[in-house]
């Protein structure tokens, strides 16, 4: 996946470059208005992130840019206000979705991914690790074909896993992921031990493999080395 | 006391003392008078009756009836040839003090020295003072009333314009970017009133315009570096650590969430009170919290708490959705972190409120501070304090009334749709008059 990261800071368009990098995504970066509109005047790209803040610009003029050129990338909105009228302004105008600083980067992962399947994959909804299916569509994960009997939450759990599979996720990260706007009134991550231990046990009861391990005083990891 | 009032009675004051003055004045004055027509005229008269002798006539013609008397005098005129004198006695057949005026004149006829003498009972000053009495009292009561009206009356136009400045001032809201609106006058004194006021609400304006444009920037610069702090942690927990290590990320990805959540916290409260969120249709409250319940459910699970909930349907209430849900997001969080494990929840929801009472611990201090910014009733808590500050400000962006209660182990967060909902009185004042009633 080609990905044109358009963000001002430096420090944290290289941090979202280097998490991208992992997973074999070929990153550009433009720290600026003017830049970002040459390079994709020059080149194409699967999915952009964009920071409404610029110093030489506004992101939605971006935006508005890219509609005219008709280019199909994803678009992903980046900014620090989350303010209602900037993300209302952002979807009308194009984009996909919407992450407000500061973000996790796993969930700026599964958020560029969720866009990537449905504009480039034309709407392909299996997500597939080794005998691990996931269809976004119909919400339903099957191990080794056989139909995993697991809630809403957990099912995100598990693709938020496949997806950001050999990273460490934090805790705060997974709850974030799950609660939304809601983890800043949780007062601890215990559900998420919960749902983790839960996730587990369903996968082991169909046998399959426990790919999810612990990774001490940081959070958990989907190791795929794990056989 | 009102103003006015107080002016009426220092006037009114001011007439009962200025009153027996000017009464004892026009008193002696009206007495002087009276008493030097009488002797002027009593002189007239003595010289007549002079002139009459001196032309050989009898006098007795123009004397009888009249207290005059005529008598030959021996010897030489005195150097006075007027001389008045003024008795006031007793008079004893009548028993009541008299007063009389007795004028003398000396007068040489031919070679014979006449001594003309006549005298008059004129009105006493007592008399006087009596028939001024009368008088007096219906002055005073007629200056009282007149005072009294013409004061409300004039009040009522003089110190209009201060009244309309009064009102201007309390409507005036720091808050909301109008300027004070102060009413003209032709006044000095409230002119300058009006002048002081609209250059310090001026300057309170600007003060807080700046103070809230520093918090808000510097909320929405926090972000970026928390952005590059947070993803940093992140690609340093990918590489490879220790435990020691692990722990320590782990300490300060803790940190990093805390510090976040303040600061969208601190964001939004801006965002509140800068009436950031307007709503423009009503939705369904009742929908709202049950959503916001169902979010919470797996919390509610875990530590044993028993949640009862008694919700009303169809509930519509003009308020920006998000803000619905924030509101009972944060009163159904904080209701699970301060109960204990296996404690209950109440949730009730009706058109004019929305209750949610729970058990815990009694809060270490008076109920309302709570509401304040970064106020916990526990410090030690790992809330960082400004869940209420956000409810309070949601209610007043609403105009809802807000009312926390503690009482028998229970926490009661009343929230009324409509500001009169709210009870005057508390329910064990309604349980006494409700008993006096039915006695």
């Amino acid at each position: 996946m080609k990905v044109l990261i358009v963000e001002d800071n430096k420090e944290l368009a290289s941090g979202i470059s280097d998490y991208l990098n992992g997973e074999k995504y070929i990153c550009e970066l433009a720290y600026t208005f003017e830049v970002a509109r040459e390079k994709l005047s020059l080149f194409t790209y699967d999915c952009i992130l964009l920071d409404i803040m610029l110093p030489d610009g506004n992101g939605l003029e971006l935006l508005k840019y890219i509609r005219q050129e008709n280019i199909n990338s994803g678009i992903l909105i980046i900014s620090a206000k989350d303010a209602l009228d900037d993300k209302v302004n952002g979807l009308e105008g194009g984009a996909d979705d919407y992450v407000t600083k500061p973000f996790h980067l796993p969930e700026l992962h599964a958020r560029l991914r969720a866009i990537y399947r449905r504009k480039k994959l034309e709407g392909n909804n299996l997500v597939i690790f080794n005998e691990i299916v996931l269809n976004t569509d119909t919400v339903e994960a099957t191990v080794n074909n056989t139909l995993l009997e697991v809630t809403r939450k957990e099912f995100d759990l598990l693709l938020y896993f496949v997806v950001n599979k050999n990273r460490v996720l934090s805790r705060q990260s997974i709850a974030a992921h799950l609660w939304g706007d809601y983890t800043d009134n949780l007062a601890n991550f215990d559900f998420v031990y919960q749902h983790v231990k839960n996730l587990r046990k369903k996968i082991s009861a169909v046998e399959g493999i426990d790919y999810i391990e612990t990774v001490y005083g940081l959070g958990y990891k989907f190791n795929t080395s794990k056989t | 006391m009102k103003l006015i009032n107080k002016i009426t009675i220092w006037f009114i004051g001011i007439v009962f003392l200025i009153t027996p003055v000017t009464m004892f004045i026009s008193r002696n004055n009206i007495k002087k008078h009276l008493d030097e027509a009488e002797v002027t005229r009593m002189k007239e008269v003595n010289d007549r009756v002079a002139q009459q002798l001196k032309a050989g006539e009898k006098p007795d013609r123009y004397t009888h009836g009249r207290p005059i008397a005529i008598s030959l005098l021996p010897g030489a005129l005195p150097e006075q040839r007027v001389t008045v004198v003024k008795d006031n006695y007793v008079a004893e057949d009548l028993g009541r003090k008299e007063c009389r005026i007795t004028v003398d004149s000396y007068y040489e006829v031919g070679a014979q020295h006449y001594k003309i003498s006549s005298y008059n009972y004129v009105i006493k000053s007592e008399e006087i003072f009596r028939g001024m009495l009368g008088t007096v009292v219906w002055k005073m009561l007629l200056m009282i009333v007149a005072v009294a009206v013409t004061a409300r009356l004039l009040s009522g136009k003089i110190f209009s314009p201060l009244r309309r400045t009064m009102k201007a001032i309390h409507s005036f809201d720091l808050k909301q970017k109008n300027k004070i609106q102060l009413p003209q006058t032709s006044t000095t004194e409230f002119k300058e009133l009006n002048v002081f006021l609209s250059k310090m609400t001026d300057k309170a304006m600007e003060d807080y315009a700046a103070v809230k444009e520093f918090s808000e920037n510097a909320s929405h610069e926090l972000q970026t570096p928390l952005a590059v702090i947070r993803s940093k942690i992140e690609l340093l927990s990918e590489t490879n650590i220790d435990g020691v290590q692990a722990a320590l990320i782990g300490d300060m990805q803790n940190a990093i969430e805390k510090l976040s959540h303040i600061n969208r916290s601190l964001i939004l409260l801006t965002k509140l009170e800068n009436q950031e969120f307007k709503a423009t249709e009503s939705l369904k409250f009742c929908r709202v919290t049950k959503e916001v319940i169902a979010t919470y459910e797996d919390w509610i699970t875990m530590r044993e708490i028993h949640l009862s909930t008694n919700l009303d349907k169809n509930i519509p209430l003009t308020i920006h959705p998000a803000l619905a849900e924030m509101l009972i997001s944060n009163l159904l969080s904080n209701a699970i972190r301060h109960n204990r494990d296996g404690g209950q929840i109440n949730v009730l929801l009706t058109p004019r409120e929305f209750c949610i009472s729970n058990t815990g611990l009694p809060p270490q201090g008076p109920t309302c501070e709570l509401f304040q910014r970064f106020k916990k009733s526990n410090q030690s808590n790992d809330s960082i304090g400004l869940g209420l500050a956000i409810v309070k400000q949601i209610c007043e962006v609403n105009n809802y009334a807000i009312d926390y209660t503690y009482s028998d182990g229970w926490h009661r967060i009343h929230v009324y749709f409509y500001k009169n909902d709210q009870p005057v009185i508390n329910s064990a004042e309604a349980l006494s008059i409700a008993e006096v009633l039915s006695a």
